[in-house]
């Protein structure tokens, strides 16, 4: 099986959070970039099925500047990828996920592939729209929030779970299609030593991105971290119906955390 | 932006869901009650069609092939963007549940807009609008420009207000399914096994907690809190203070020797705000505490307080919750 | 500062992207395997033979054997970079960890071409561990004093005797030992040999109780007439002592990696607490005192690292690097004590609980400042070598 995985490289977990100095994004000065957590598991996912598949391979692809990309691709080469694409976006990043999703769907389109896996959301902007529109864009079916996915090779079909709200579904779905993935079938594993040393030394291909030109249309403008606590309003009230009517009004009104 | 807007609903057991009750309310103030088109889509939609009539919305577009009556959103997508094109929409708004982003993902292509999901915020200015929305986990607030005439929105639950009731006629006309892409011909939902009720969220992925500290005094009243937290849909946590004496488990336990939780919402009731309560839900958007002392440590950290006693102040906020929620 | 023609030549302390692989590799083990089991570990004194065999499958172990005989061939920098890491993670697996390091490197210096293919590689091809056994009851610092006796017979020896405080003794399969073939020409007497456990003769003895580094197994192993053949003798006879003070040249550094990974764990502790306590009204950080405490942490961890960063480069790029590894081992050492101490001392009464963390890095601390060279010893190495300069 031809299984590629869409890879992200984003601050990691623990960053500071600094803003630019034009205000409309995520300062990235000292920020240590990494491969994003849920492509972790999709890499991990789709080297599980390399080694139950005999004679598949997995190819990691990524959107985004140099050198960030270029590292989280060989990190993805290190935990046994057999090759990486990377196309290469220019500073200022375009932030927009449909964008980065035309660019992956053009670099796949002219690849091999029967498994289009990409992680859930990242854990940056936390879009969760790539998956799908790379599957329109793509002219296959797409399906996100999967867990436990496996291959029937009898009927070829995939088989999988869907975590919704309103319950856990469970799927079949021919090849070749795009799944968003919500979670390893096991933890993901660490590149081992020996694989670290190696990935430094493997090729990756480049590949040129769309032209951006009038295909954007979503534009960050501002990026704001939260104001620091300065202490409680204390509600004051004459009864406790009284306290608790005006903080469901507060919740939903001023703080927005509707109930 | 003066043209039509969309509302998808989202079908659950036969009725809308309450974030698409946002997402009916949120349209109706941007494009009033007649600049709202609602739409659902599967063979048993009927019930769920004539909701929207409960809220506003009279008009309202079913497309009721049986090939929409699983959530895939794909299969919904070339209907959709047929529908907002007839009706001349310029903006589609679902509810932002898992459904909801992915059909937003599909929209964005296929209807070819400007598409942003779990959006907290809407504004329009002329030509333009701008959504924000949470990012990095909650712990900063990008605000975002969608260009073009057409724009697809996946709301934030619990972002908005459900649409106040205002029952209308209601005119519910069916159209046409457009053709599934031939792709989809093999997918199948082989079946659902819904979540049990009455199990919350956990407690490390929900958007409202309500912990529950020393100030319960004993065991048996600890049902205030957990009743609080049914009201809301949140799951339930502890300080160290109640977990060490026995009252729950060690897995609700809030703090630095148990787990960090960053919500929407945390509501500290009894909870002094000792630092190693603190530092495991710090980093929650909104900070309510209920204590009966002003001094407590935690209304430092807290958005609101109210300072009082807990065995009145929590069941009233209960009630006063189930009643706004018609629960 | 040197100059070149017209320009400064300045040291780029930077980390290349395989540097950084590495370290982030060995970071996310530690936080990740070693961590969330250091606590348990120390408490019960339990071996984590599954973490253990963990580090061996991801190339964590024998980081200083070369890829052609089975380990992951690192210079000192990289393995300084990850053992730092690892210590982050706990101090005593790091120790067990690395132990293999150790007792392998005397082959790596002396054994033939024969003896490291026939011996290294197959230790290497699966999880296992090794001793490096030189201590005695009667003499650690007094290497050339050596006891345990090596007597002669045609083509192989017969070893007798005691060794104690051997990291691993308890669970490894081959011990490097030391041993003297003259007890009456002190260290020129002194001989290595590869054992292996299954020799007859090995008894290992049991896990001692210690004060920290509990995840780590540490014992004595008696050898009772044990054959060796003198195809397992490293070097040649009275090559040993020499062999010892070479072998302890290539560790002394990573054990400043070591100390500062434990250093560095205690700063961080503080310093997060500092800044959320509060006492009088405000945050303990914005008391003098404590400002002042972990402003000397800060200062102490931050030396640790570069003087342990310099031997490691001067060891890689040639030099002998008795005098830097030396200081390194012994700063680092003495700054993951201070430090561990300060640290529990900016947790006050918390500190001093076993359920906070910060308790164990001091007594893990401690062991730095007495294995693989006392530092009343280094202090005496430094001096020499600072001497000779003058000489």
């Amino acid at each position: 099986m031809e299984i590629v995985v869409c890879v992200k490289p984003v601050p990691e977990a623990e960053t500071r959070l600094r803003v630019s100095a034009d205000g409309t994004r995520l300062d990235p000065e000292g920020v240590k970039f990494v491969l994003a957590g849920y492509d972790e598991s999709a890499v991990e996912q789709a080297l599980l099925l390399k080694e139950s598949i005999a004679g598949s391979r997995v190819h990691a692809i990524s959107f985004g500047p140099a050198p960030r990309t270029e590292e989280v691709l060989r990190a993805s080469i290190a935990l046994g990828c057999d090759q990486a694409t990377w196309i290469e976006a220019p500073t200022p990043v375009p932030d927009d996920p449909v964008l980065a999703a035309r660019a992956l769907a053009r670099a796949i389109a002219s690849a091999p592939h029967d498994l289009v896996l990409c992680g859930k959301q990242a854990g940056d902007d936390e879009s969760a729209i790539v998956a799908t529109a790379l599957g329109e864009l793509l002219g296959v079916p797409v399906f996100g929030y999967v867990v436990d996915l496996k291959w029937d090779p009898g009927r070829s079909r995939l088989t999988f779970h869907r975590v919704m709200e309103s319950g856990q579904e469970s799927w079949e779905s021919p090849l070749p299609c795009v799944i968003g993935l919500q979670q390893a079938w096991n933890d993901p594993r660490t590149a081992r030593l020996p694989m670290i040393l190696k990935s430094r030394k493997a090729p990756i291909t480049k590949a040129t991105m769309p032209d951006p030109a009038g295909n954007s249309r979503s534009v960050p403008a501002k990026f704001e971290l939260p104001v620091a606590r300065t202490g409680a309003k204390l509600i004051e009230y004459k009864s406790p119906e009284e306290a608790a009517l005006k903080l469901v009004r507060i919740l939903r009104e001023d703080a927005k955390v509707f109930p | 932006m003066t043209s039509r807007i969309v509302v998808v609903g989202e079908v659950h057991h036969d009725h809308l869901i309450e974030a698409t009750l946002e997402a009916i309310g949120k349209g109706r103030e941007l494009a009033g009650s007649e600049g709202v088109v609602g739409f659902v889509g599967g063979s048993h939609a009927e019930t769920a069609a004539s909701e929207f009539a409960r809220f506003g919305i009279g008009e309202v577009r079913w497309a009721r092939d049986g090939v929409l009556d699983d959530r895939a959103a794909g299969r919904f997508a070339p209907t959709i963007a047929t529908v907002a094109d007839l009706e001349k929409a310029s903006l589609i708004l679902v509810g932002g549940t898992n459904f909801g982003r992915d059909l937003a993902g599909h929209l964005a292509i296929r209807w070819n807009a400007g598409t942003a999901t779990g959006v907290t915020d809407v504004r329009t200015d002329g030509e333009s609008l701008t959504v924000r929305r949470p990012v990095f986990g909650g712990r900063a607030t990008e605000t975002r420009r969608l260009e073009g005439p057409r724009a697809v929105l996946a709301l934030r639950p619990h972002a908005f207000a459900v649409a106040p009731e205002s029952v209308v006629p209601p005119h519910i006309l069916p159209v046409p399914t457009a053709e599934v892409p031939s792709a989809w011909g093999g997918t199948k939902c082989l079946g659902t096994e819904v979540v049990p009720a009455g199990s919350g969220p956990a407690l490390t992925d929900a958007a409202i907690v309500v912990s529950g500290g020393r100030g319960v005094r004993a065991p048996e009243n600890f049902h205030l809190v957990e009743e609080l937290a049914a009201s809301l849909g949140a799951a339930v946590g502890a300080s160290r203070a109640v977990t060490d004496a026995g009252w729950r488990p060690a897995t609700f336990q809030v703090g630095q020797t148990g787990k960090s939780v960053s919500p929407q919402l945390y509501i500290a009731v009894g909870i002094s705000g000792a630092i190693q309560h603190i530092v495991g839900m710090v980093s929650s958007r909104v900070i309510v505490a209920i204590n009966s002392d002003p001094t407590a440590p935690i209304f430092k950290v807290a958005d609101y307080g109210i300072v009082g006693d807990l065995f009145q102040i929590t069941p009233a906020l209960t009630s006063e919750i189930r009643k706004v929620r018609g629960l | 500062m040197p100059v070149v023609g017209s320009r400064r030549a300045m040291p780029d302390f930077s980390l290349t992207p395989e540097q950084e692989s590495l370290r982030d590799m060995a970071r996310k083990f530690a936080r990740t395997e070693m961590a969330p089991h250091a606590a348990e570990c120390d408490r019960t004194a339990r071996f984590p033979e599954e973490i253990y065999r963990k580090a061996f499958d991801l190339g964590l172990m024998n980081l200083n054997v070369p890829a052609d005989y089975g380990g992951s061939g690192l210079a000192s920098l990289e393995q300084c970079l990850i053992v730092e890491e690892l210590a982050y993670g706990c101090g005593g697996m790091t120790t067990s960890i690395i132990a293999n390091c150790l007792a392998l490197e005397p082959i790596l210096l002396l054994g033939t071409p024969e003896q490291k293919s026939r011996v290294l590689t197959p230790f290497c091809s699966k999880y296992q561990l090794a001793s490096f056994a030189l201590t005695e009851p009667s003499g650690g610092s007094d290497a050339g004093a050596v006891r345990t006796r090596a007597r002669r017979q045609g083509d192989h020896y017969f070893l007798d005797g005691e060794k104690c405080f051997i990291t691993n003794a308890p669970h490894a399969t081959l011990y490097t030992v030391f041993a003297t073939v003259d007890p009456d020409k002190r260290h020129r007497g002194v001989t290595a040999f590869m054992v292996p456990r299954s020799a007859e003769g090995v008894l290992p003895g049991k896990d001692e109780e210690k004060m920290g580094h509990r995840a780590s197994s540490t014992g004595t192993v008696r050898f009772e007439n044990v054959r060796v053949p003198e195809s397992d003798r490293l070097g040649g006879e009275g090559e040993g002592f020499a062999l010892a003070m070479r072998t302890l040249d290539q560790t002394r550094t990573p054990i400043g990696a070591l100390a500062t990974g434990i250093a560095q764990a205690a700063l961080d502790h503080a310093a997060k607490y500092a800044l959320k306590r509060e006492t009088f009204g405000r945050p303990i950080a914005e008391h003098q005192a404590i400002q002042i405490k972990l402003a000397n942490m800060a200062q102490a961890v931050h030396a640790a690292r570069l003087l342990t960063w310099h031997a490691a480069w001067t060891i890689d790029h040639g030099g002998k690097g008795t005098l830097e590894s030396s200081i390194a081992k012994c700063f680092a050492s003495d700054a993951a004590l201070h430090v561990a101490d300060e640290a529990i001392q900016t947790f006050g009464g918390y500190g001093y609980m076993k359920e906070y963390p910060v308790e164990k890095l001091l007594r893990d601390a401690k062991l730095t400042q007495i294995y693989e060279g006392a530092n009343e010893i280094q202090r005496t190495v430094i001096a020499r070598e600072l001497l000779r300069e003058y000489q």
